[in-house]
C-alpha cells in the first residue's frame, strides 16, 4: 500500500497474500489434467491395449473425451459448479478442432496428451496469476482487500463496521496452517445464500388430453461467503491472522462501561451548551438594555 | 495323522495365532522407528508431520466407523480434523458390540491400510496368493509344529511373490507408480497414535499397548471366547481336513509384511529428508530432482540397450544414484565430511607456528 492511499494516523500491521495451496480446488483442476494426460499417453503407446489404439483415430479420440467429460461430470455435481463441466468440454473441443484442423489423426494420442499437459500447465499458471493478484493489507484502522487479474477489485472494511467474523479452514489449510476468515460487515456484506430447490412434476391424461402441473419449493440458507478477494482467503499463518482480526475488532467495539461514560460526557456537554446558551442570552440582554439607556444619554 | 492328542487339541490351534503376535510386534517396532523420524524431522517439515497424523486419525476413525457398523450400532457423528477424530454410535450398545467395537478401534489401524494394498495387490500381482501346506508336512500338518511351519510356508510363498513384484515394480507403469505412492501414503498414516503438538504430548507403542492390555482385561471374558471361536474353528478345519484356519491367520501375517515393508519405505523416505535438511539452499532439493531424472535416464537406456531385469536395474540403479548425490552434496556443500579434515589441518597449522 502507497504512503498516500493511508489515511491520517494510519499504520500498516500486516501485507498478507493467499497461500500458494488455498486455491487447491483450481489447482486440482489442472493436476487432473495432468495425470489424464500422461494416462492417455502410456494407454495409446505403452500399455498392453496399445494395439487396439494403433490406427484408430476414433477410438483415441473418443477415449480422451469420455475421460475428460465423464471427470467434468463427476467434479460438477460434487461441486454443484457446471462451469468445470464446461472447462473440460472447452478442452477436448478445441483440442479436437486443432487436430482436424492441422490434420494431426495420425499422432492423435500424442497430440491429445501433450495438449492436456500444457493446457494443465496453463491453467495453474494462470491460477497463480490469480492467486498473486490478491492482496490484503491489515492495518490499525481498517483491513484493505485488493485482487482481481483484468479487473481490479477493492474492498476496505473499518473495524467498527464488522459484526461478525467467520473463519474456516480445511484439511489441506489445517496441514500447511493457513486457513480463510470472512469478515461480516453490518450491510451483510461477506454472506451468501445456500439454495436448495426441490420440483416435481404430473401428468394427467394418456393419449390426447395432457395436463402437466409442476410444482416445487426452495429454501435459502445464509452461509458466509464471498469472493476471495473480499475476504481474507487462505491467510497463513492462519491462527496468528485470525487473533489479530478479532484484538482489532475487540478494541473498536465500544463497552458498556465505555458507552456510560460516553453518555455521561453527552450529557455534560450538553448542560455546558445550555450554560453556554444561557449566558449568551444574558451577555445579550444586558447588551439590549445599555444600548437604550446609552441612546438616552447621548440624547441628553 | 502323527502327532499327541494334547499338541493337536490345545497347543496346535496357538501356533498360527503366536505367529501373527510375532509379526505385529515387529510391526510396532517398526511404527515406534517411524515416530522416531518423524519427531526429528517435525521442527523443519511440520506440514509433513500434520499430515502423517492426519492420515493416522483418518484410518483411526474410519476403522471405528467400521466398528460400528459391523456391530450395527450405526453412525451418527463423524469428524476428522488434523489432530483428532470422533465417531459416535447412533446406538449405544454395551457388552460384547462395544467390546467389537474397540478392537477395530485399537487393532484395525494396523491391519485396515494394509488391507488396502492387499487388494491393489490382488490385482497387480501377476501369480495371486496362495496358500500351501509343504508336502512332508501333511502328516503331521494339524500339530504345532504343523501348524507354525504351514503358516511360515504360507508366509514365505506370500513375501516371495511380494518382494519380487517390488523389485521388479514398473515406476512407468501408473498402476505400478500409484501402488507405490500409496504404499508411501500409508506407510507414514499406519499408526493408531499420532504425534502430538508438544513433544511431551508424544504418545508410543507403550500408549498403544496400553490401551490393548486395557481392552483385553477389562473385559477378559471376550477374549477367551475370541479364543475358543479360534480353537473351534481349527477343529472345524480339522475334521474337514481343510486348513482354512492356517489361511486366515495367514492373511493377518501377510497383512503385517505388507505394512512392514511400506513403513519401512516411508521410513527410508524420511531418512532422506533428515538428510536432505542438512544441505544448505536449493541444493537440497537435488537428491528429489535425482529420483525421476535417474530413472528416466536409465529406463531410456535400457529401451535402448535391452538387458535382463531391466526394472530392477532401474531401481537399484536410481537408489544409488540418489545415495551418491546425496553423498557428494554433504560432502561439498555442508561442512559433513570437511570438518575433520579442517580440524586436522589447523592442528598442523598450530603445532607448525608454535614449532617456529
Amino acid at each position: 500500500m502507497n504512503d498516500e492511499e493511508l489515511l491520517k494516523n494510519e499504520k500498516v500491521g500486516k501485507v498478507l497474500s493467499p497461500h500458494p495451496l488455498s486455491f487447491m480446488k483450481y489447482q486440482s483442476l489442472c493436476i487432473f489434467l495432468i495425470i489424464w494426460g500422461i494416462l492417455v499417453g502410456w494407454f495409446v503407446y505403452f500399455s498392453d491395449w496399445q494395439n487396439t489404439f494403433t490406427d484408430n483415430f476414433w477410438l483415441v479420440l473418443t477415449f480422451w473425451g469420455i475421460g475428460l467429460l465423464l471427470a467434468g461430470v463427476v467434479a460438477s455435481l460434487v461441486t454443484v459448479r457446471w462451469s468445470i463441466f464446461l472447462l473440460y468440454l472447452g478442452v477436448f473441443a478445441s483440442g479436437s478442432t486443432i487436430v482436424f484442423w492441422l490434420g494431426l489423426q495420425e499422432s492423435v494420442g500424442l497430440f491429445a496428451s501433450f495438449y492436456t499437459v500444457v493446457f494443465s500447465i496453463i491453467g495453474f499458471l494462470i491460477v497463480e496469476w490469480y492467486r498473486r493478484s490478491h492482496k490484503y493489507i491489515i492495518s490499525n484502522q481498517r483491513i484493505t482487500f485488493k485482487g482481481g487479474i483484468l479487473t481490479k477489485e477493492e474492498r476496505t472494511l473499518r473495524y467498527d463496521k464488522i459484526t461478525d467474523i467467520s473463519a474456516k479452514q480445511g484439511i489441506v489449510g489445517q496441514i500447511f496452517g493457513f486457513g480463510t476468515i470472512i469478515p461480516i460487515s453490518q450491510s451483510g456484506f461477506g454472506l451468501g445464500a445456500d439454495e436448495s430447490f426441490a420440483g416435481g412434476g404430473i401428468q394427467l391424461g394418456e393419449k390426447k388430453a395432457k395436463f402437466l402441473g409442476f410444482f416445487g419449493g426452495g429454501r435459502e440458507v445464509q452461509t458466509p461467503r464471498t469472493r476471495s478477494y473480499f475476504e481474507l482467503h487462505g491467510v497463513y499463518p492462519y491462527k496468528e491472522v485470525k487473533k489479530l482480526v478479532e484484538s482489532m475488532v475487540q478494541d473498536s467495539v465500544v463497552t458498556p462501561y465505555q458507552q456510560e461514560q460516553v453518555s455521561f460526557q453527552k450529557e455534560q456537554v450538553d448542560i455546558q451548551k445550555q450554560m453556554r446558551d444561557l449566558l449568551k442570552m444574558q451577555s445579550e440582554s444586558k447588551d439590549e438594555q445599555q444600548e437604550p439607556e446609552n441612546e438616552k444619554d447621548d440624547d441628553s | 495323522m502323527e502327532g499327541s492328542p494334547i499338541d493337536i487339541v490345545i497347543f496346535a490351534p496357538l501356533a498360527p495365532i503366536l505367529g501373527v503376535l510375532l509379526f505385529w510386534f515387529i510391526q510396532l517396532a517398526f511404527i515406534e522407528s517411524e515416530k522416531y523420524f518423524l519427531d526429528k524431522i517435525r521442527p523443519r517439515h511440520e506440514p509433513l508431520c500434520r499430515f502423517t497424523n492426519f492420515l493416522g486419525v483418518l484410518f483411526q476413525t474410519i476403522c471405528h466407523a467400521l466398528g460400528y457398523t459391523v456391530t450395527k450400532s450405526g453412525i451418527s457423528d463423524f469428524y476428522i480434523s488434523v489432530n483428532y477424530g470422533r465417531v459416535a454410535p447412533k446406538k449405544e450398545k454395551k457388552g460384547i458390540f462395544e467390546w467389537i467395537s474397540n478392537v477395530f478401534l485399537f487393532i484395525g489401524p494396523f491391519f485396515i491400510p494394509a488391507c488396502l494394498l492387499l487388494l491393489f495387490l490382488f490385482f497387480l500381482m501377476p501369480g495371486g496368493f496362495e496358500i500351501t501346506t509343504p508336502a512332508q508336512l501333511i502328516d503331521w500338518k494339524y500339530t504345532f509344529a504343523g501348524q507354525i511351519n504351514t503358516f511360515g510356508t504360507s508366509l514365505y510363498a506370500f513375501s516371495q511373490g511380494f518382494f519380487s513384484f517390488l523389485f521388479n515394480i514398473d515406476l512407468l507403469h501408473p498402476a505400478h507408480f500409484g501402488f507405490m505412492f500409496l504404499m508411501i501414503f500409508l506407510g507414514m498414516g499406519m499408526r493408531p497414535s499420532y504425534i502430538g503438538e508438544k513433544k511431551q504430548e508424544k504418545v508410543d507403542m507403550i500408549y498403544d499397548l496400553r490401551n490393548i492390555w486395557h481392552l483385553i482385561a477389562h473385559k477378559p471374558l471376550y477374549l477367551i471366547l475370541l479364543f475358543l471361536m479360534s480353537y473351534v474353528f481349527f477343529y472345524i478345519s480339522l475334521f474337514l481336513d481343510q486348513n482354512w484356519y492356517v489361511a486366515l491367520f495367514s492373511i493377518f501375517g501377510w497383512l503385517s509384511i505388507i505394512s512392514i515393508t511400506s513403513i519401512l519405505i516411508a521410513n527410508m523416505i524420511l531418512l532422506l529428508i533428515k538428510t536432505t535438511d542438512e544441505i544448505p539452499s536449493y541444493w537440497k532439493l537435488i537428491p528429489y530432482i535425482t529420483i525421476p531424472v535417474s530413472y528416466i535416464l536409465i529406463r531410456l537406456l535400457f529401451f535402448y540397450f535391452p538387458v535382463d531385469f531391466t526394472n530392477s536395474a532401474s531401481l537399484l540403479a536410481t537408489i544409488l544414484c540418489t545415495g551418491l548425490v546425496t553423498f557428494l552434496l554433504l560432502k561439498y556443500k555442508a561442512d559433513k565430511f570437511k570438518t575433520r579434515i579442517h580440524i586436522k589441518l589447523f592442528k598442523k597449522k598450530d603445532k607448525d607456528e608454535k614449532d617456529e
